[in-house]
C-alpha cells in the first residue's frame, strides 16, 4: 500500500544565491508519523513548502502517494494542512470554515454536513458550528484547523508547528489528540517543529534539520542517545560536549583521563566526547576510582523537583552537567563540594567537533 | 486637493476669514493702499504704468491682493475691512454699494484727473470706472473663409454659418441674454429690461450648436484657440492675446457689449485718504493710456484717446468710434435681476 | 492593544479642536448667519421652499448623484485590480504602480484636468488617433459633455478607491489564500471565495468615500461638463460668488452636508473591519 506514502528525492531549492533545502532524500511509509525539526531557517518550512506544493522544488522529486507530484499545484495534491498560526477564515464560521476543503470539491451537501460533524466531533468541538474565529479561544482554534485537515479524510496530513501558539498545558494536551486522531484516521502525518519535547513525545521518527539538511533521521530514542553529530546533540536536549582526541581503543578526555566509548563510536579522531546529563552518576569524592570516571568540583546546584542538576568543575576547566534523580534517601552535594563523576561506556560517543 | 474641499474652503473664505483676523488684525504699514484687483497679468501691467509711479510721486506703497465678490462682501459683514480701494466688475460694485460698504468718490479732492473727462456713464456717486472692455462676437477665419457671422442674429443662423459654437455661462458673471434679444431682432436700444423668457427662447434655437456655456475667460480663450469651437461671445482683451500670437481668429465691432470695471473705496477702510488718492492718480490721461494700451482695454477719460495710436484706438473698446456699434450693459438691471436669471438659467441649462 | 477612552480622547483632542475651529465653527456660523438673514421662520420656509423645490436644485441633485454612481462604479471597476496589483507588487514594481496613481497629484486638479482637455478635445490627441486610425470619421465629443465630466473625476476620484482599496487588500493575511489553496481551491475560487470577501468592507468603504467626495465635485464637471452638468456644488458657487444669495446657498449646503453626513454614517459602520467581517 503506498497511498499514504511520501518520498524525497534529492530535493534542492535555492532562493539567489542562496541555498535553503539542498539535496534532501527522505521516505516516510504510509501512517507514520514523521517530524522535522530543527532551528528556524534550517529549512524544515521550505521543505513542508515544496511537499504542500507552494514551493516548487529546483531539482529532485516529490513523490506523494507513490506518484510524482513535483510540478503538481497544492489544489492537486489532495492533502491536509494545519497551518501555523491556524489561518482560520474570519469571515466564515466554525462549520464553514470545516467544509471548505469539501465545498470546492462541490461535494454533495448532505455529505459536507455529515463530515463536518464527524470532524468537529473528533476534535471536540461539536455546538461551536456557529461561531467565527474571533469568538474562540487559542485552542478552540487549533481545534478547528485541526478538523478542517481531516474532513476530507486525506491519506496525508501536513501540519506546521501548529501548536507554536499555544500555552504549555494546552499544548501537552494537543500533542495527545493529535496522535491520537492520526492514529485513529491511519493518517500520513509530516509535523514541522522546533520544539525537540514536542518531536521527541509524538513522532515516530525525526529528521533533524541543519542548514538545509538532514543531519540525522531516526526513532526519537535513537536519535537522542546516539546522535552522530554535535549539533544533533546539542539540539536534542542537553548534552555534554567534552573536548576530547581518539587514543587506540580509548578516548583522551580532560586532564588526561581515559574513557571507553560506546561501539562504532569512534569515528572521529578528534572531537567532542558526548554524555548526556541524566546518564552522569555523581557520587562523594571518596568513592572509589573506576572506569570512565572524572574528578570535579560543585560549581551550582540547583534543584528542579524530581531532579537535581549539577554543574560540575572537571580538569582544564571544563564544565560537566549532571543531573540527579531526587529519589529516595538521595545525597544533595554543596557547592563546592568534591565529587566523582561516573558515566557507562554505552552512553557516551565520541562526536566530530 | 479634492473639489470638496477646495469647495469648503471657498466657502470658508467667505466666512471664517472673519475669525482668525478678529483675533489679530494684521498691522498695517502706515503709507500704505491695499487694493483688490483681478490679479495674474493685469496686477503687472498696473504695477508698471500705475502703482509704482504712484509710490515714486506720494510715498504711498500700493499692495494688490486677491479677494472674491463673497470675501469683500464677508470683510464688511464683519466689520473688519482689511482693504482699502476695490478694483471690480461694475455689478460687484454696485452689490456693495447697496449693501452700504462704498464711501463716495471724492471728485472734489481730484488734483491730477478731472471729473468731467470722465466718460459720464461710467461716473458714478461710489463707483468710477477704470477701463471698459466688451464682449464682441469672434470666429475662426479658416473656417468661415467665405464670409463669416457679422451679427447676433447671423450667428444664431446655424444653417447659413455652421460648425459648433460658444456663449457665456451664468458662472461667467451674466450670460449672453442681450445678444439672444438681437439675435431675436430686439434693437440695441430696446434691450433692458431684458425679457428672459423671450431671450431663453431665443438661445433654444441656437443650444443645439452651442459645444459649451464658458465661464471663465480661460475657458473662452482655450475653446476658440483649440477650435473646440469656430465661434462665439469672448472677451476682447482674451481675444487679441489669442489674435496677437498668430490664431486664425477674427472678430466684428457690430453689436458687441460694452462692460465697465469700476473703483470703489470701502467705507471704513483704514487708508480711505490714500485710495481715493490712487483713483485720480490712476484715472488721468497719461497712466489710463498706458495702462489701458497693455491690457487691451478702452481708457475712461475721454482725454486718453488722443494719446493713443490710430491703431490702438481701432481695437480699445469704448472709445467714441467703436461705442457706435456696440451698447453698454446695464449693470443696474443685471444687479436687481442676476438672483432670479441665476435660477431660471440653472433651470434652463439643465433642460 | 484597546487604548482607554479618555487616552483616545486626549490624543484626538488636538485635531478634534483643529475641525472644530476650522471646519465647524465657520460653517455653522455661515448656515445660521445666512439663513437668519431672512428674518422670521415663516420667511425661511418660504425661501427654503422657493430655493429647494425649483427645478434647478432638483435637476442638479439628481445629476450630482447620477454621475456620483457611474463615477463610483468605475473607479472600482479600475481601481479594484489595480489595487490588487499594488497589493501584490513588490519594491521597484510596487514604487511603480503607486508613483503612476500618486504623481499627479502633485500638480493642482485644474492643471490635470487642462490635460485631460488637451487630450479630450475634439482636436485632441485621443480624436486625431481615432481619425487617423480610420476608426471614426468624424471627431468623438469626449470634452463639454457627460462623458467628459465622468472621465475626468473618475480619473481624479481613482486614488481615494486605490489606496481604500489597497489598506483593505493589504490587511488580507496572504497564508489564509495560500491555505484555500492548499485545501484544493482553484485561484478563482480563492479569489471569490476568500479574497474578495474578506475585501468587501474596504469596497463598501471605498464607494462610499469616492461617493461622498464626489457629490461635492466642483471644478472638474465645471470645466470638463457640458451646459447642463450643473453639480450641486456648482449651484452653492454660483449662489456664493455670483448673485451673493448666501441664505440660498447656505440651504444647499444644508442638503448636500445632510447627504454626505448620512453616507458618513453608513461609511463609519463599514470602516470597522472586524465588524464588517460579521
Amino acid at each position: 500500500m503506498t497511498e499514504g506514502s511520501v518520498a524525497l528525492e534529492g530535493v534542492t531549492k535555492r532562493y539567489g544565491t542562496e541555498t535553503v533545502v539542498a539535496g534532501v532524500s527522505l521516505a516516510i511509509a504510509p501512517g507514520e508519523f514523521f517530524t522535522l525539526l530543527g532551528p528556524s531557517g534550517s529549512g524544515k518550512t521550505t521543505t513542508l513548502s515544496m511537499l504542500a506544493g507552494f514551493v516548487m522544488a529546483d531539482e529532485g522529486r516529490v513523490m506523494l502517494g507513490g506518484q510524482d507530484m513535483t510540478h503538481v499545484p497544492p489544489r492537486g495534491r489532495g492533502l491536509g494542512m494545519v497551518f501555523q498560526n491556524y489561518a482560520i477564515f474570519p469571515h466564515l464560521n466554525v462549520a464553514e470554515n470545516v467544509a471548505f476543503p469539501l465545498t470546492v470539491k462541490r461535494a454533495p451537501k448532505a455529505e459536507i454536513a455529515a463530515r463536518v460533524a464527524e470532524a468537529l466531533e473528533m476534535v471536540k468541538l461539536t455546538g461551536f458550528e456557529t461561531r467565527y474565529a474571533r469568538q474562540l479561544s487559542g485552542g478552540q482554534q487549533q481545534r478547528v484547523a485541526l478538523a478542517r485537515a481531516i474532513v476530507a479524510h486525506p491519506r496525508i496530513v501536513l501540519m506546521d508547528e501548529p501548536l507554536g501558539a499555544l500555552d504549555k498545558n494546552l499544548r501537552y494536551h494537543m500533542q495527545v489528540e493529535i496522535k491520537e486522531i492520526s492514529r485513529r484516521l491511519g493518517m500520513t502525518v509530516i509535523y514541522v517543529t522546533h520544539d525537540q519535547e514536542e518531536a521527541l513525545t509524538m513522532s515516530d521518527r525525526i529528521a533533524i534539520m541543519e542548514r538545509g539538511r538532514i543531519a540525522q533521521m531516526g526513532p526519537p530514542r535513537e536519535v537522542y542517545e546516539n546522535p552522530d553529530s554535535s549539533f544533533v546533540a546539542a539540539f536534542l536536549g542537553e548534552a555534554n560536549l567534552l573536548p576530547a582526541r581518539r587514543d587506540g581503543q580509548a578516548v583522551a578526555g580532560p586532564g588526561g583521563a581515559r574513557f571507553q566509548a560506546g561501539a562504532g563510536a569512534l569515528a572521529s579522531a578528534e572531537g567532542l566526547l558526548f554524555i548526556r546529563p541524566e546518564k552522569v552518576t555523581i557520587s562523594a569524592a571518596a568513592a572509589g576510582e573506576g572506569a570512565n570516571t572524572l574528578p570535579g568540583q560543585v560549581r551550582h546546584t540547583s534543584f528542579l523537583g524530581n531532579v537535581v542538576r549539577y554543574a560540575v568543575e572537571v580538569p582544564e576547566g571544563a564544565v560537566v552537567l549532571c543531573d540527579a534523580a531526587n529519589g529516595a534517601g538521595a545525597v544533595l552535594h554543596a557547592p563546592g563540594d568534591p565529587v566523582r563523576l561516573n558515566w557507562r561506556a554505552e552512553d557516551c560517543r565520541l562526536l566530530a567537533a | 486637493m479634492t473639489d470638496l474641499i477646495r469647495l469648503n474652503r471657498r466657502l470658508l473664505l467667505g466666512t471664517a476669514l472673519a475669525a482668525p483676523a478678529l483675533i489679530s488684525r494684521p498691522a498695517r504699514a502706515a503709507g500704505e493702499v491695499i487694493v483688490r484687483t483681478p490679479g495674474g497679468t493685469y496686477d503687472d501691467v498696473m504695477r508698471r504704468h500705475v502703482y509704482e509711479p504712484f509710490t515714486r510721486e506720494t510715498g504711498i506703497v500700493v499692495r494688490p491682493v486677491a479677494a472674491t465678490a463673497s470675501k469683500l462682501i464677508a470683510m464688511f459683514r464683519a466689520n473688519n475691512v482689511e482693504l482699502d480701494l476695490i478694483d471690480t466688475g461694475d455689478g460687484q460694485l454696485l452689490t456693495l454699494e447697496r449693501m452700504g460698504a462704498l464711501a463716495p468718490i471724492a471728485y472734489d479732492k481730484w488734483k491730477w484727473s478731472k471729473a468731467e473727462d470722465i466718460i459720464p456713464e461710467v461716473r458714478n456717486e461710489r463707483r468710477v470706472a477704470n477701463f471698459v472692455y466688451c464682449t464682441v462676437l469672434a470666429y475662426n477665419k479658416d473656417h468661415f473663409a467665405g464670409g463669416a457671422p457679422n451679427s447676433w442674429a447671423e450667428f444664431w443662423d446655424a444653417g447659413k454659418f455652421p460648425g459648433p459654437r460658444m456663449l457665456a455661462d451664468m458662472a461667467s458673471g451674466s450670460p449672453n441674454l442681450e445678444f439672444a434679444l438681437l439675435a431675436d431682432g430686439v434693437p440695441k436700444d430696446r434691450i433692458y429690461p431684458i425679457d428672459v423668457d423671450r431671450a431663453l427662447k431665443s438661445l433654444d434655437r441656437i443650444r443645439p450648436q452651442i459645444r459649451r456655456f464658458w465661464d471663465t475667460g480661460a475657458m473662452s480663450a482655450q475653446m476658440l484657440s483649440d477650435k473646440e469651437v469656430v465661434a462665439g461671445s469672448i472677451w476682447n482683451g482674451r481675444l487679441q492675446v489669442l489674435i496677437d500670437r498668430g490664431a486664425p481668429l477674427a472678430y466684428t465691432w457690430n453689436e458687441h457689449m460694452i462692460q465697465v470695471q469700476a473703483l470703489g473705496v470701502f467705507k471704513d477702510a483704514q487708508n480711505a485718504q490714500g485710495a481715493q488718492l490712487l483713483i485720480d492718480y490712476m484715472l488721468q490721461p497719461e497712466v489710463q493710456a498706458k495702462y489701458s494700451k497693455d491690457l487691451i482695454y478702452g481708457p475712461t477719460n475721454n482725454r486718453a484717446f488722443p494719446l493713443l495710436t490710430e491703431e490702438e484706438r481701432a481695437r480699445a473698446p469704448g472709445s467714441p468710434t467703436s461705442r457706435q456699434t456696440g451698447f453698454f450693459q446695464n449693470s443696474v438691471w443685471w444687479e436687481d435681476n442676476r438672483d432670479r436669471v441665476n435660477r431660471t438659467w440653472s433651470r434652463w441649462v439643465q433642460r | 492593544m484597546p487604548l482607554k477612552i479618555r487616552a483616545a480622547f486626549l490624543l484626538l483632542l488636538p485635531s478634534l479642536a483643529l475641525l472644530l475651529a476650522l471646519f465647524l465653527v465657520p460653517i455653522g456660523w455661515f448656515l445660521w448667519s445666512s439663513i437668519a438673514e431672512l428674518g422670521s421662520w415663516a420667511e425661511i420656509m418660504e425661501e427654503a421652499e422657493a430655493v429647494l423645490l425649483s427645478g434647478a436644485v432638483g435637476g442638479a441633485l439628481l445629476n450630482t448623484g447620477w454621475v456620483g454612481l457611474v463615477v463610483t462604479v468605475l473607479t472600482l471597476v479600475i481601481g479594484y485590480p489595480v489595487s490588487y496589483a499594488l497589493s501584490r507588487a513588490r519594491g521597484a514594481a510596487f514604487t511603480a504602480i503607486l508613483l503612476c496613481i500618486v504623481l499627479p497629484y502633485f500638480t493642482s486638479t485644474i492643471v490635470r484636468t487642462y490635460a485631460w482637455m488637451v487630450l479630450l478635445g475634439r482636436n485632441g490627441l485621443i480624436n486625431q488617433i481615432l481619425l487617423g486610425l480610420g476608426l471614426v470619421s468624424e471627431p468623438v465629443n469626449l470634452l463639454y459633455n457627460r462623458t467628459g465630466v465622468i472621465i475626468g473625476m473618475t480619473y481624479v476620484l481613482l486614488p481615494y478607491m486605490v489606496l481604500t482599496l489597497y489598506a483593505a487588500m493589504k490587511a488580507v493575511d496572504p497564508r489564509l489564500m495560500q491555505a484555500a489553496e492548499g485545501m484544493g481551491a482553484s485561484p478563482a475560487t480563492v479569489f471569490r471565495r476568500v479574497f474578495m470577501p474578506l475585501t468587501l468592507h474596504g469596497v463598501v468603504a471605498g464607494v462610499l468615500i469616492t461617493f461622498i467626495l464626489a457629490i461635492g465635485f466642483f471644478i472638474t464637471p465645471a470645466l470638463m461638463g457640458g451646459p447642463g452638468d450643473i453639480m450641486v456644488a456648482m449651484l452653492i458657487e454660483r449662489e456664493v460668488e455670483l448673485t451673493q444669495n448666501w441664505p440660498a446657498a447656505a440651504m444647499m449646503t444644508v442638503v448636500l452636508l445632510a447627504v454626505t453626513l448620512s453616507l458618513y454614517a453608513v461609511y463609519s459602520r463599514f470602516a470597522e473591519p472586524g465588524e464588517a467581517v460579521r
